[in-house]
């Protein structure tokens, strides 16, 4: 048990750092203003509608508003934090002060990992915060359906932040990997498009074609599928109790965990090879 | 790293991926599964309440297949609530419907058929839900959102990145305006828009139905029977304003096979289109009905009362009132409204009875039988007065002296009765549609002088519900019902 703590103990306090570090980042704090702007902004959005109409359109405008903001400056903060926090220290030449001391490669980078997490779920628990209450101060009862849509959010913004930090272990400059974790976020929302690359292959009988089938499909089946995480805007304005939002919400908690855990893996492997 | 630390490593991330890859058939399975579950759902309220035909798809035959399959289901049907008499677009005989359709009755049986979705028991099924979803064959499956990344991989649904329902938000601000403009052709096209790029937007479903069938046509004349023609889709009589209703009604039952477990839906359809607008009191009570089955707020039930009364289910609205009172006997409709409609149709029910005791008074062969079905009438009709009048409103005196001027009339008293029928119905506006034919009744009973209004208003109840184009068996419906009611 000692040895377990001893070994996390270099990985919180630079994950602690590291989170310190770069809350103050002021493009960070740019994107966090900015959302909760649109945040509180969607609440004026009913001086559109018609004032005199008794319905909760005006909620459901609030709800996917805040939704996609939310996935939106969520997904950006990601990508930008995820893809800063190794490159970052190495441009400043901080990594090698810190992998001077004792303190593994896997140490650095899991505290680095975690550092950004945090990072990621307090902006998201921000946000979050001033949705919840500005669907409180609507509704008059606790929007606890909101809370499972923010728990998919995050688990999806995790598979593009471990993704995008692999990347950026290989890079020295965070230039490359914001650019390439921009380009998982869109990629991962049109994996169906393989599936669709895979019904219309092999019609021409050839053997390449057929190959490209394959491929497809061998991507489809490997590759995460960031649209599984819709569910988020479905479970906002849907109905408590429904049973295959049940489900699928534990799934997708699985499903987003694994390929975290595969994405830090990578991370690890590009690191380790790095030469420093 | 040493070289074993490698290999180590190497098979931790192909275990990771290979169960992230397993993770991800499981959830594609969950989707898949749940899009063939939210497809069963809808064309199992299709099948209940609408039956509205498939035409060129293939819906049916997919869900009767789902139903050969669904064993697990057996012995988990409700039984289905049979109305007085089939409506054109009442629900068929509980024969008719099947397992899945009588299992959805109930939103608590949602987990079963939940777990039949996903079961290994349709697998065949599902695959062929999938493989016809994709190639457009399933008109309910349309509108799901899965079902719809399938038919054309980066489509519509690709296009926004999940932010499709905050397109539909923006688009509705556009209807909102189209409508302060008066632009109302323009407003309904981008309202199925809005519906197509989100089904689960409920609220656009409900304004826009309230739009088509009170807003548009405020300002419009009901068409008169002979201009009206009729129309097959809609199975009625109908003329440039009754369209407007059919158009909510079609965009209502749209948004109920989308989202089959809100209750708004279902009530706006029935209280809002049919029993205020059509006054088409049957299918009013059939979709109220399915509303009080869903999780549903505190008043639905009393409309579903109310047009229970108005259809002459006397014995389910007061059994319903009674359940209310008794459920919320705290509440100020609890302890005032609920026993004013217990009374009234505690009052309806003896009458009702007393015209059937009398009618089979009139049927009995056996004096001593006849006498004595006479006296029961006598004595339930005298109760009902004795009800309406501890009743006190001035719907109760009208009820009153409805019953006051039957029993004149029974004596050929017909001037009386009509003098006594013209007082109660400037009493009680409420019952002045009921006692004005009842006048009309009387005086042609007692070849009392009819006045030019009258007459006009015999004219046209002797057209009422034909017009151009109508089928010869419905023809004969109505005017056998036109003949009942003279």
């Amino acid at each position: 048990m000692g040895a377990f703590i001893d070994f996390f103990r270099g990985p919180w306090y630079i994950a602690v750092y590291t989170y310190r570090e770069g809350i103050r980042k002021k493009t960070l704090i740019g994107f966090l203003i900015l959302s909760l702007l649109v945040i509180f902004g969607a609440s004026f959005i009913s001086s559109y509608l018609d004032p005199t109409s008794e319905t909760d359109i005006d909620l459901k405008l609030i709800k996917d508003i805040c939704v996609a903001t939310i996935s939106i400056f969520g997904v950006l903060i990601t990508i930008f934090i995820s893809a800063s926090v190794v490159p970052g220290e190495i441009e400043n030449k901080v990594i090698y002060t810190i992998l001077s001391k004792p303190v593994r490669r896997i140490q650095y980078l899991l505290g680095k990992f975690i550092g950004a997490q945090l990072i990621i779920i307090v902006n998201l628990l921000l946000m979050g915060v001033l949705f919840f209450a500005a669907l409180y101060m609507r509704q008059g009862i606790l929007p606890t359906l909101l809370l499972w849509s923010m728990l998919l959010t995050y688990f999806e913004f995790l598979i593009i932040s471990a993704f995008t930090f692999a990347v950026s272990c290989a890079s020295t400059s965070a230039v490359v990997p914001t650019i390439i974790g921009l380009f998982i976020y869109i990629t991962g929302n049109l994996t169906e498009f393989l599936k669709d690359v895979q019904n219309r292959a092999g019609q021409s009988g050839k053997w390449f074609d057929d190959a490209i089938g394959w491929i497809a499909n061998a991507l489809y089946q490997v590759l995460p599928n960031l649209q599984n995480f819709s569910l988020k805007t479905q479970i906002i304005n849907g109905q408590p109790n429904d049973p295959p939002t049940d489900v699928l919400i534990p799934n997708l908690m699985a499903y987003g965990t694994l390929y975290a855990v595969f994405g830090f893996l990578l991370a690890w492997v590009i690191f380790w090879r790095k030469e420093m | 790293m040493k070289r074993h630390q490698k290999w180590v490593l190497a098979g931790a991330m192909i275990l990771i991926l290979v169960l992230a890859a397993a993770q991800g058939r499981r959830v594609r399975h969950l989707r898949e599964s749940e899009a063939f579950y939210r497809w069963m759902l809808a064309a199992a309220v299709n099948e209940r309440l609408f039956q509205d035909e498939s035409g060129q798809f293939k819906d049916k035959e997919l869900f009767d297949r789902c139903n050969a399959g669904s064993q697990s289901l057996a012995g988990l049907a409700p039984a289905v609530a049979a109305p007085n008499e089939p409506a054109k677009d009442a629900a068929p005989a509980n024969g008719e419907v099947s397992q899945i359709g009588q299992a959805s009755q109930e939103y608590k049986n949602d987990p079963r058929i939940w777990a039949l979705a996903q079961s290994s028991e349709l697998a065949d099924v599902r695959a062929s839900f999938l493989k016809m979803a994709r190639t457009r064959q399933l008109r309910f499956a349309q509108d799901i959102q899965y079902a719809e990344a399938e038919q054309s991989g980066v489509g519509l649904f690709n296009l926004f990145f999940g932010f499709r329902k905050v397109a539909a938000n923006f688009i509705w601000i556009q209807v909102d305006r189209y409508w302060h403009q008066g632009e109302n052709y323009r407003m309904i096209a981008l309202m199925k828009t809005c519906t197509a790029l989100d089904p689960h937007f409920v609220e656009a479903y409900l304004i826009g139905s309230w739009h088509l069938a009170y807003n548009v046509t405020a300002k419009m004349m009901d068409t008169p029977w002979p201009q009206r023609k009729w129309e097959s889709r809609y199975g009625a009589c109908v003329g440039e304003k009754e369209k407007y209703y059919y158009v909510a009604i079609n965009f209502l039952k749209d948004g109920i096979r989308n989202n089959p477990r809100n209750y708004k839906l279902y009530f706006d359809l029935g209280f809002a289109v049919y029993k205020q607008k059509l006054k088409d009191y049957q299918n009013a009570v059939k979709y109220l009905s399915e509303a009080i089955r869903q999780p549903h707020d505190r008043w639905v039930p009393r409309q579903l009362f109310i047009c229970q009364e108005l259809n002459g289910q006397y014995a389910e609205a007061l059994a319903g009132w009674e359940d209310y009172s008794r459920r919320f006997a705290e509440t100020q409709t609890g302890q005032e409204v609920a026993p004013r409609f217990i009374k009234r149709n505690q009052g309806h029910l003896l009458e009702q009875q007393s015209e059937q005791a009398f009618a089979a008074s009139a049927a009995a062969s056996d004096p001593a039988e006849k006498e004595r079905f006479r006296q029961e009438g006598l004595k339930l009709r005298g109760q009902a007065k004795d009800i309406y009048t501890v009743l006190g409103s001035t719907e109760g005196d009208g009820l009153r002296m409805r019953i006051e001027a039957t029993e004149l009339a029974e004596q050929k008293r017909y001037m009386e009765a009509v003098a006594l029928l013209d007082k109660a119905r400037w009493e009680s506006a409420e019952l002045w549609d009921d006692l004005s034919h009842r006048i009309m009744r009387y005086k042609a009973e007692g070849n009392l002088p009819i006045s030019l209004s009258e007459q006009k208003e015999m004219e046209r109840e002797k057209d009422a519900g034909l017009c151009e184009g109508i089928p010869q068996q419905e023809r004969q419906r109505v005017l056998e019902r036109n003949a009942k009611r003279l």
